[in-house]
């Protein structure tokens, strides 16, 4: 498999998103072949049912705001072809010193995080957006007005303009101290 | 007549010896009277029980003096500063009276000693942390090793040889040992350790292997070039590698000592200490394998002794960590039962993880193993299913227990290094020591070669130094050479002196000179906080978003493992174990409650002595609270503070109570009220009685008035954890049902809704507790007329503006209102009864008592 996928990957497109995306040549051909066996259609592209088909990521709590992150840029296409793939999978390479790390700077893997949050694109995470990520990760055993209480607590210890709303610098500020280069990335096999 | 007598004529050799510690602290304490001899110390003694003396006088003077036991032959050298082995045959031939006083200290002797000892050393840490610019260049070990080691000449002088009567390699894995562990285990950051889990494996297994072979083979290789003396040429081989053995592992209590003082980044922590904690098992395989082979002699060894060999290894190490986890889950399971004895969930967890220990001993696998995974597994569920109290009890005894374990051994290294068995080879001591580093700094450089292939994070270079540098062998390693059956291998001795000599360098030399190192190398070190509630939920969705693209990509890593066992023990475990299952995600309530703690203890620090000003909206709490803080001195205040803690922080209607959170009856429940009410009149209180004042089951709050404190912490936990809010006619059934019981553990607490803005009502419901408290027959207080309005009487208020003004008398008037038997209208509506408060008397009495 890993050959048939080598072959339908160009020269130039692994060299284009490797600079890109920053990944060795040989990432690129593994995460295609990757891509190739979660494509069912087999028509270059991944629909969100190609991306839920995986056991895991369906029962993940998160999976359904994965698997939209993958759509973000263009919003009207429900398909994403190889390259958009590799352009988010980027943001969790590791951070290495003194090369170029455009898509998996800290800033960017925290962009990512917070996009995880803001359903509505304004660039601030609502009460309500932050009450809906923590019904999905906490489950149906606690209390509407227990979770209430923690988005509220959330917002107010980090929200410094007083709107009532997370931006995406007050979001940075309250990660400061963790280790968000270490906590988003992935050791991506060669 | 009475005699006095020395009721044990012959004090053992042993006994002697603490007589004289005793008798050094008796001097110690009363040297206004300086008592040259010990014969004049006796008659000291003698004095203390003046009656007995003047009777028996004239006997004592006439024994003959020097009549020793001939039973215990090696005890007839003793000392003459010993205390007085006197007694006459003819006073034993005497008539037995009956004595008016007697000694005898060979009954009491092995406690007595160890009680003593544990005395000792305990001062001596207390001695250290007074001097703080000691304690600022040496680790603690090592000034305790001194002391011991001082100790030890002492005794020595005194009374001619060391011998270690409690303290044998027994105890020490017995009894010193697996509290240290235990406390590591329990403490553990789990989520860090099973991260690292391949890196410490690696270093621990395969390490631990290197350091043993390569130690063993160049020692016996040197042995060969009769370098260590003609007559050691001949040391077996097998002999070399049981040494090299047990002096390979990096020893936990070592690492815990120096590693806690340094602080280092907890990556570089959790990799060396848990190499250290994971190393048991191959040392121990290691270990009993060379000890057999040289039992057996190295021409008998066969094939397959060395297949058994390493399939031992594994059976060692499984075993001993699924024994481990076996006990944890049964600790978890055992503690969701006891929510009506409290009291001894504490020993459970002790008891459990202690018997982990021995089991895993019993098939001699692994016990460090099997008590650090039974911390590991038990932590999870014990935490969620025992009392705040009960917490706080396991920490602080786990963490007493623990170190003063660490300052036995250390001491007791000391005190062990004074006697004669010692056979100094300088050569041996000088390559082994060499050998020693210079091996781990290999290992360490080559497994981490290895290791940062596969890891996300690097090690670097500053990373591997410390970590062989913090390579420490300690009290394992020497209570294992003590083991060494000096009949089997002849160099016991000398292999014995030698594992002192690698241990006093490592802990002396390298746990001096790693703290100014760690500056000079610029280690980062590690900062201690609490996460914030956007750190935990922020980091919470990474996990999930990194398991996420782990499942894509087909990546099976640590978040993807991770992610599998969360589900597992949200689906299979946490019900069963749990007594309150409350959710996938526990550690943000946890963080949460413990947030709005915080926030609330802060809020209080800030306004303890302002006064509140009483607005129109202000609830009545408030007023309360601001009464008890201004007069208490922030003692009682927690008990009340929930209520109002945020009420004047930002937002007006802010309330840390999830609980609480806009209670707005319906009709149907006041409906249901009103009937419950009448019913409850009818039955219930005839069955009322007064608590007993002592109960073995449940600590009296009472006693504990001194610190109202730990009620908010519970408060706290109960508004945060529990998810019966919802169950109020259930709660109001229990509540006739507790009214029998003796111990209550106040499920009305928060019910009452302490942290809710009633408009006067908490007030009134303190009051109305304090008259359950009077001795008067608690009927009265049902006779009174209830109103179901939820608006209060005017009258109501006037005691508490009283309060307000902060003036000394006003708690009599609270208390005077206490007794006009006055139902509130809060009572009145909430749909459950007051009916035994008497948990809650307790504060609000010892608040008028604090006046």
């Amino acid at each position: 498999m890993g050959n048939r996928s080598s072959l339908m990957l160009r020269e130039e497109e692994i060299a284009q998103i490797q600079q890109e995306t920053g990944f060795t040549p040989n990432q690129i051909e593994r995460l295609y072949s990757r891509f190739t066996s979660l494509d069912r259609g087999d028509c270059g592209t991944l629909s969100r049912d190609d991306f839920l088909r995986i056991p895991e990521l369906a029962i993940n709590p998160l999976g359904e705001r994965i698997v939209n992150s993958f759509f973000q840029d263009d919003m009207y296409n429900d398909r994403v072809n190889f390259r958009q793939f590799m352009n988010v999978l980027a943001h969790f390479r590791p951070v290495k010193k003194n090369k170029d790390n455009r898509l998996n700077s800290r800033e960017a893997k925290l962009k990512f995080a917070f996009k995880m949050y803001d359903l509505d694109n304004d660039d601030l995470i609502s009460r309500d957006e932050l009450l809906a990520i923590l019904h999905m990760m906490v489950g149906a055993n606690i209390s509407e007005e227990q979770l209430t209480s923690i988005a509220e607590r959330t917002i107010l210890e980090a929200d410094e303009d007083g709107d009532q709303m997370i931006s995406f610098e007050e979001f940075c500020k309250a990660l400061q101290r963790t280790d968000v280069e270490q906590k988003m990335s992935i050791r991506f096999l060669n | 007549m009475y005699a006095f007598r020395w009721y044990d004529p012959n004090l053992p050799r042993r006994a002697c010896r603490v007589g004289f510690l005793v008798l050094v602290l008796l001097l110690v304490i009363e040297h206004a009277t300086a008592i040259p001899t010990y014969e004049n110390n006796n008659n000291a003694f003698a004095d203390t029980i003046p009656t007995a003396k003047t009777l028996s006088g004239p006997k004592w003077n006439s024994v003959p003096r020097v009549k020793r036991d001939t039973s215990q032959g090696s005890s007839s050298e003793t000392t003459s500063t010993t205390p007085q082995s006197t007694a006459s045959p003819s006073s034993e031939a005497e008539v037995k009276h009956f004595e008016f006083a007697s000694i005898e200290f060979h009954r009491v002797e092995t406690p007595f000693i160890i009680g003593l000892w544990i005395f000792c050393a305990s001062l001596a840490k207390i001695g250290f942390h007074m001097a703080p610019k000691l304690s600022e260049i040496f680790p603690e070990s090592c000034l305790l090793i001194v002391v011991g080691v001082v100790i030890g000449v002492i005794l020595v002088h005194v009374t001619d040889s060391v011998h270690m009567s409690p303290l044998t390699p027994d105890t020490f894995f017995f009894y010193m040992l697996p509290p240290i562990i235990l406390d590591a285990g329990y403490f553990m950051p789990n989520r860090l350790f099973f991260d690292h889990l391949g890196t410490i494996l690696l270093f621990a297994v395969v390490g631990t292997i290197f350091n043993t072979l390569t130690i063993g083979a160049s020692l016996w290789a040197v042995t060969t070039t009769g370098l260590f003396g003609e007559e050691e040429k001949f040391i077996p081989a097998l002999d070399m590698f049981l040494f090299a053995a047990l002096i390979s592992a990096v020893d936990p209590v070592a690492v815990l000592a120096v590693f806690e003082e340094i602080h280092v980044n907890e990556i570089l922590y959790i990799v060396v200490f848990g190499e250290s904690l994971l190393n048991d098992a191959v040392t121990v395989v290691l270990y009993h394998m060379f000890e057999s082979y040289s039992e057996m002699g190295s021409d008998k060894i066969v094939y397959m002794d060395v297949v058994a060999g390493c399939g031992n290894f594994f059976v060692v190490a499984i075993g001993g960590t699924v024994i481990g986890v076996i006990w944890g889950f049964a600790t978890g399971f055992v503690t969701r039962f006891t929510h009506e004895v409290r009291v001894i969930e504490p020993i459970f967890i002790f008891v459990m993880a202690y018997l982990a220990y021995l089991c895993a001993e019993i098939f001699h696998m692994s016990g460090i193993l099997a008590i650090t995974f039974c911390g590991i597994t038990m932590k999870n569920y014990v935490e969620a299913n025992i009392s705040h109290k009960s917490h706080t009890t396991i920490k602080y005894t786990m963490k007493m227990l623990s170190s003063s374990s660490e300052t036995i051994i250390f001491m007791f290294l000391g005190v062990a290094t004074v006697n004669k068995l010692h056979t100094w080879n300088t050569w041996f001591v000088v390559l082994t020591i060499i050998f020693c580093s210079a091996y781990r700094a290999i290992g360490v450089i080559v497994l981490t070669a290895i290791a940062n292939r596969f890891r996300l994070h690097q090690l670097s270079k500053v990373e591997k130094f410390v970590m062989s540098y913090g390579g420490l062998r300690g009290a394992v390693a020497f209570a294992l050479v003590r083991l060494i059956n000096p009949k089997v291998v002849k160099y016991q001795s000398m292999f014995m002196t030698t594992t002192i000599a690698v241990v006093y360098f490592t802990v002396f030399f390298q746990g001096i000179t790693i703290k100014p190192l760690v500056k000079i190398l610029n280690v980062k070190t590690a900062e201690k906080r609490k996460p914030t509630m956007n750190e935990r939920i922020h980091e919470k969705l990474m996990d999930h978003l990194m398991a996420g693209v782990e499942d894509i990509l087909g990546h099976h890593g640590n978040y993807h493992v991770r992610d599998r066992f969360k589900r597992f023990d949200n689906k299979y475990i946490r019900p069963y174990l749990l007594r309150n299952y409350q959710g996938a995600e526990p550690k943000i309530l946890e963080t949460y409650s413990k947030l709005a703690m915080r926030d609330a203890m802060e809020f209080m620090r800030r306004n303890a002595s302002t006064i509140g000003n009483i607005s129109g909206t202000e609830s009545m709490s408030g007023i309360f609270k601001n009464y008890t803080a201004g007069n208490l001195d922030g003692r009682c205040e927690e008990k009340l503070l929930t209520c109002t803690s945020f009420s004047q922080l930002d937002s007006s209607n802010w309330n840390i109570d999830m609980q609480e959170l806009e209670y707005n009856p319906s009709k149907k429940d006041l409906t249901d009220a009103k009937i419950h009410h009448l019913l409850a009149e009818e039955l219930c209180q005839s069955k009322r009685h007064r608590r007993l004042s002592y109960s073995r089951h449940a600590v009296n709050d009472r006693d504990l008035s001194t610190q109202v404190n730990y009620k908010m912490h519970y408060n706290m936990r109960r508004l945060v954890g529990d998810s019966k809010r919802h169950h109020h006619k259930r709660h109001s059934k229990k509540l006739q049902k507790e009214g029998k019981q003796n111990h209550v553990s106040f499920p009305e607490f928060q019910q009452n809704g302490s942290a809710k803005q009633f408009s006067h009502d908490y007030i009134n419901q303190v009051l109305s507790e304090e008259e359950n408290a009077e001795p008067k027959p608690p009927k009265e207080e049902w006779d009174s007329p209830i109103t179901f309005t939820a608006k209060s009487s005017p009258s109501d208020e006037a005691p508490i503006s009283t309060g307000t003004d902060g003036s000394g008398s006003s708690h009599i008037d609270l208390y005077k209102r206490s007794k006009s038997n006055k139902s509130t209208p809060a009572q009145g509506y909430l749909p459950w009864r007051p009916t035994d408060r008497s948990q809650y008397d307790g504060t609000s009495l010892c608040f008028l008592a604090f006046k």
